[in-house]
């Protein structure tokens, strides 16, 4: 045994106490509270998306005269293929679920405030690379609903003032939907997106690494009680047990709603209702409230104060004196939100 | 909470996870075993038939969908095999580097399907062709229509209209189940038919000079006259000398078995006041088990044998054709096989065949049997080997004795009476020569060709309205109340003319009849009133309809004896209703 | 399972404390149950859905190929032989060799493109070979090579299995080839 480990010693010299450093960083008490432990689903998701999304390119086809027929091999005829699509479905769901429940507590807990700020602006940025990879993986699937949601997409991207047309030819190769759009989106779903995620994510980490976590502090705690614990191994199987309970959720939520064919892409047909995957419900009932170009030009505003809001947030409190002014902009925020996703929710049209 | 504890927590979801990959396993075998033989089957397009599908796909995609669906494109058989034409065929035609037919018959279809073809060619279905001079032809072309093509006497605003073509109703509806006489139009304006041919036994035309004379269009493809076709008449006349059409049952491009097992199929031409016997299967009990077992019925089998693949109920074709498990399986295509009465002519009669197929009509007991091929008894046993799959020996027996006594108490009520006052108003010249111009010849019509089969039919399947109501009591309805009244008018008016002779041999015969035991109750007043003092009159007449029924208890009888001897003209009729 | 002994609670706040101090005393059948409970929980689990990936990756269904109508029998009559394609585009020579069809061989189908360099051979009635054009290779009436650069390789002409049916000449074909996706595709 100790010759074995001497053998692997001399090989990889890294020694367990320093593996133990690198690994252990202390962990605050209060991420023992599940509202707190967001931040590590969606990368847990992440590498269920991976997997799945790695095992379900062996199939897909992104050629326009191939892609639904390639979905639909995988679907009805591959063995657990169904499965397989339904666990990318619903991690993919549950993926932008968590990030923005992530992005709610990072945010009404203020821990984006100095100094963090840049941090919340990498958030934002891997909030915006994983809305993209949702809806340039939905337009895989090359049914009706998504065809016609990618051709809206892009005339609503060619909306936008200076970079819109330049956006739409990028996206799209052409100014329609041709035979050459697939294969970008696939691109960007499979390699570019996902690359860039996997990027941001380890800066994202290392930051907080390098910052440690912000501390909560709760008033049930005694003041007695160390406020760290380890990561190895208390951490860890928390986390684990995080997966496993959304591995079994996934796999319910696959077997009782698996994902199904709708009827394949007709360019010469517009579905009598046409609806976007649900996490663009915010955007697509703005953009039916007022006119294409306010609406595009006020979601870049909003999109843009989101990144900089940490010194929004600083300039806020100068102007009101009030250390919560955020927090009230962010419930205003929340119910908006809520409130037009429910809306394009329950209306057809 | 303790690292143990998450632990032991870790290690149970670990297995809860286990417990749902394990249920999404056992969803994933279910959903195998479902699509098992319902998924769409492999379809290779053969290289001979590449061509036609990449344009047909596009010009009639319909065709090829069909097709697709069809046994025939699993096995590699495309659109050439079937349409191949030899360049001596009289229809045939360069198509694109193939030379073709449009129209495929049974020598075609017998290429690959013999014992098929060789049973269909010996049914009476094959016949159904030969209506000509018939009396349902005569309906339908002169009485109905015109043989020869008429001027129209107003306009038809929209539409020009020189000529009015009287054959429409014939085309269009008798020559659609019985099938047309396949014509090209000629160079002279004239039509080409098998007449003219004289196919040999490959189909090839003997005759150069008919040959010679077949009109083609710019494509140089021969030109079918549209009173011929489209037809799929099941005893349809072929330029190649053939009988039938197989797509009357099969319908083309999919020749579905699957269809051809269902009534409906059947249906397209065995419904209707003449013959409405898929009507009469719904109302019975085996058409009731039918719709309500359908799906259970394996109709997709290949095999389809009664007994092994289903049992459910039996259609049309599990009766009359269809193979069970007491004939090992087999199928016969044709449908007079398992039949013991023919209640196509106006007298039924049984179904003692000769070489040709043909019901034997001779009454003497050993020609007869010298001539017999295949006895009706023989048939019957090749149905009640249908029946016994679910239904026991005695029960059987007693249906078919329950059949037989129906059908010659039809016989001998009526029907013989019937035509011979039909037979003896024509030895008396007291009808006309053409027929349905007198009130008596439509009326002797609707009895037979009409009410006599639909209560015949209706006996033979188990309908019970149909065997009486709209059976029997119309038979007697027309035979008391408008045969017999109708008769003794024609006699009355022939005494007026003075033919007193002929007529009183009519009113004779017809007296005859109504004294006889089956008849005695009609007009029995009358009939005392004649016989009897005046003051008995009211009295008798009072009493006769209480007399006992004559019993009917005739167990000695072997065979019904055939009345025969009487010329029947409506031999000719070649309806193929049975 | 690695280590961790003693209780880790949230009160242990030094790391290094918690490290484990080896003593084998100390370990009790409770944490070897929890480990390998956890253990074999975490390898059923991931095991069966790595498994699940596997049968999802491997093929599903191969088409295994059909049994395709070549002719009837009337149609190839004792001595001759007919070109067949495949709906793959595979060139076929069928041929009749007896009367008889239930003699063994009394059909044969061999593949009409040459082992050598894949040229089209053709049947030369006057000497009964298959003959290729392309380097004088020649084959007999079973396929075998009797000359040329196949006969020096020992390579025969590939047979097609055959069976008769009623009165139908059926063969074997191999499942779909990509040739065949191709050539619809661009149908």
């Amino acid at each position: 045994m100790s010759r074995l480990n001497a053998w692997i010693q001399e090989r990889i010299p890294v020694h367990g106490d320093q593996l133990r450093e690198l690994t252990n960083e202390p962990v605050p008490n209060h991420l023992k509270r599940w509202w707190f432990a967001l931040g590590g689903t969606p990368a847990y998701l992440f590498v269920v998306q991976v997997v799945t999304g790695i095992l379900l390119a062996f199939y897909y086809q992104s050629s326009p005269s191939a892609a639904w027929e390639s979905v639909r091999y995988i679907t009805e005829d591959a063995r657990y293929g169904w499965y397989i699509r339904s666990l990318h479905k619903w991690a993919a769901t549950l993926m932008i679920a968590s990030v923005i429940l992530h992005q709610m507590r990072v945010y009404f807990t203020a821990a984006y405030r100095r100094p963090r700020e840049l941090n919340w602006v990498i958030g934002m940025c891997l909030l915006m690379c994983t809305l993209l990879t949702g809806f340039t993986g939905y337009s895989l699937v090359f049914e009706q609903l998504s065809y016609w949601g990618a051709t809206v997409a892009a005339n609503i991207s060619d909306a936008v003032p200076v970079i819109g047309s330049f956006g739409k030819q990028m996206l799209l190769a052409g100014d329609t939907y041709n035979e050459r759009t697939l294969p970008r989106f696939y691109i960007l779903h499979a390699a570019v997106l996902p690359t860039t995620i996997i990027l941001l994510m380890a800066v994202h980490i290392t930051f907080i690494r390098l910052h440690g976590v912000t501390e909560l502090h709760f008033e049930d705690e005694s003041p007695d009680e160390p406020d760290h614990f380890n990561f190895f191994p208390d951490h860890l199987l928390t986390e684990l047990t995080i997966g496993l309970v959304l591995m079994i959720l996934l796999s319910a939520l696959a077997t009782v709603l698996p994902a199904t064919m709708g009827p394949r892409a007709n360019p010469l047909v517009t579905p009598e209702v046409i609806k976007p995957e649900w996490f663009f419900y915010v955007s697509f009932r703005w953009l039916k409230l007022f006119s294409l170009s306010v609406a595009v030009i006020s979601t870049g505003f909003i999109i843009a104060a989101m990144f900089v809001w940490p010194w929004i947030d600083r300039l806020l409190i100068r102007l009101t004196r009030n250390e919560d002014a955020s927090v009230y902009v962010g419930i205003v925020a929340t119910f908006l939100l809520i409130g037009l996703t429910v809306w394009e929710a329950v209306v057809t049209h | 909470m303790s690292v143990k504890t998450k632990q032991l927590i870790v290690g149970l979801l670990g297995l809860m996870f286990l417990l749902s990959l394990i249920f999404v396993q056992a969803m994933e075998v279910t959903r195998r075993r479902q699509e098992l033989g319902v998924g769409p089957r492999h379809v290779s397009i053969p290289a001979s038939s590449k061509g036609c599908v990449e344009c047909h796909v596009k010009s009639s995609p319909g065709i090829i969908d069909h097709w697709k669906g069809s046994t025939h494109a699993v096995r590699g058989v495309g659109c050439v095999e079937c349409h191949q034409a030899s360049r001596e065929d009289v229809d045939a035609f360069d198509h694109y580097g193939a030379t073709i037919a449009t129209i495929v018959t049974p020598l075609d279809c017998g290429r690959c399907h013999k014992t098929e073809t060789q049973e269909f060619l010996a049914s009476h279905h094959a016949k159904a062709g030969n209506i000509l001079a018939s009396l349902d032809n005569f309906l339908a072309e002169t009485v109905e229509g015109s043989r020869i093509p008429f001027n129209p006497h107003s306009e038809t605003p929209g539409m020009d209209v020189d000529a009015v073509n009287g054959m429409a109703s014939v085309n269009v509806g008798c020559r659609q189940c019985h099938g047309s006489k396949v014509a090209l139009q000629a160079t002279d304006g004239g039509l080409i038919t098998v007449d003219d041919l004289q196919p040999d036994l490959a189909g090839q035309p003997t005759n150069p000079e008919a040959l010679a004379r077949v009109k083609r269009d710019e494509n140089g493809r021969p030109v079918l006259d549209a009173g011929s076709w489209p037809n799929t008449g099941i005893g349809r006349l072929n330029l190649d000398g053939s009988l039938g059409s197989c797509s009357a049952c099969h319908s083309r491009h999919d020749f579905s078995p699957r269809r051809a097992r269902q009534p409906e199929n059947c249906g397209k031409c065995h419904l209707g006041p003449d013959h409405p016997q898929k009507e009469i299967y719904e109302e019975s009990k085996h058409g009731v088990a039918y719709r309500d077992l359908k799906h259970h019925m394996n109709l997709d089998a290949k095999d389809w044998v009664l007994g092994k693949d289903y049992t459910q109920a039996p259609t049309c074709a599990t009766c009359h054709m269809s193979g069970h498990t007491r004939n090992g399986g087999r199928v016969t295509h044709d449908p007079g096989e398992r039949i013991s009465w023919t209640n196509r002519p106006p007298v039924s009669r049984l179904m003692d065949t000769d070489a040709t197929g043909a019901v034997i009509t001779e009454t003497d007991p050993v020609e007869r049997q010298k001539l017999t091929v295949s006895s009706w008894r023989d048939k019957r046993q090749e149905m009640k080997n249908v029946c016994m799959h679910c239904h026991t020996q005695n029960y059987i027996n007693a249906f078919y004795r329950q059949y037989d006594d129906f059908v010659i108490n039809y016989n001998e009520k009526f029907a013989k009476p019937g035509q011979q006052i039909m037979n003896a108003l024509r030895e008396q010249n007291l009808l006309t020569k053409p027929n349905f111009d007198e009130e008596i010849e439509w009326t002797w019509f609707y009895l037979w060709h009409h009410e006599g089969r639909r209560a015949r039919h209706g006996a033979s399947m188990m309908a019970p309205d149909y065997a009486h109501w709209h059976g029997m009591y119309e038979v007697a309805e027309r035979f008391y109340q408008e045969l017999i009244p109708q008769a003794r008018e024609l006699a009355h008016q022939a005494q007026e003319r003075q033919q007193t002779r002929q007529a009183q041999a009519v009113l004779d015969l017809i007296d005859d009849i109504l004294s006889r035991p089956e008849h005695e109750w009609f007009e029995a007043a009358k009939k005392l009133a004649d016989h009897a003092p005046e003051s008995l009159t009211a009295e008798a007449a009072a009493a006769v309809p209480e007399q006992d029924p004559p019993s009917a208890d005739t167990d000695s009888r072997e065979e019904p004896t055939e009345n025969g001897g009487s010329s029947e003209s409506e031999e000719a009729d070649g309806d193929s209703s049975e | 399972m690695q280590e961790p002994s003693g209780d880790i609670r949230g009160e242990r706040t030094d790391a290094v404390e918690s490290r484990p101090d080896g003593s084998e005393s100390r370990r009790g059948f409770l944490e070897h149950a929890a480990g390998v409970t956890m253990a074999g929980g975490l390898t059923a689990g991931y095991g069966m859905l790595v498994s699940h990936a596997v049968r999802f990756l491997y093929p599903s269904e191969t088409d295994p190929g059909s049994w395709q109508f070549v002719c009837t029998l009337d149609d190839l009559q004792p001595g001759d032989s007919m070109p067949f394609t495949t709906p793959a585009g595979a060139k076929l020579v069928v041929a009749r060799q007896a009367e008889d069809p239930a003699q063994d061989d009394a059909f044969i189908a061999l593949s009409s493109v040459c082992p050598h360099l894949g040229c089209k051979v053709h049947w030369e009635a006057n000497n009964e070979r298959f003959f290729c054009p392309c380097h004088n290779g020649a084959f007999d009436a079973q396929g075998n090579p009797i000359a040329g650069p196949p006969k020096a390789a020992g390579q025969s002409l590939t047979r097609f299995p055959l069976r008769i049916e009623g009165n139908l000449l059926m063969v074997w074909v191999p499942g779909t080839g990509i040739s065949e996706v191709i050539s619809e595709t661009n149908a």
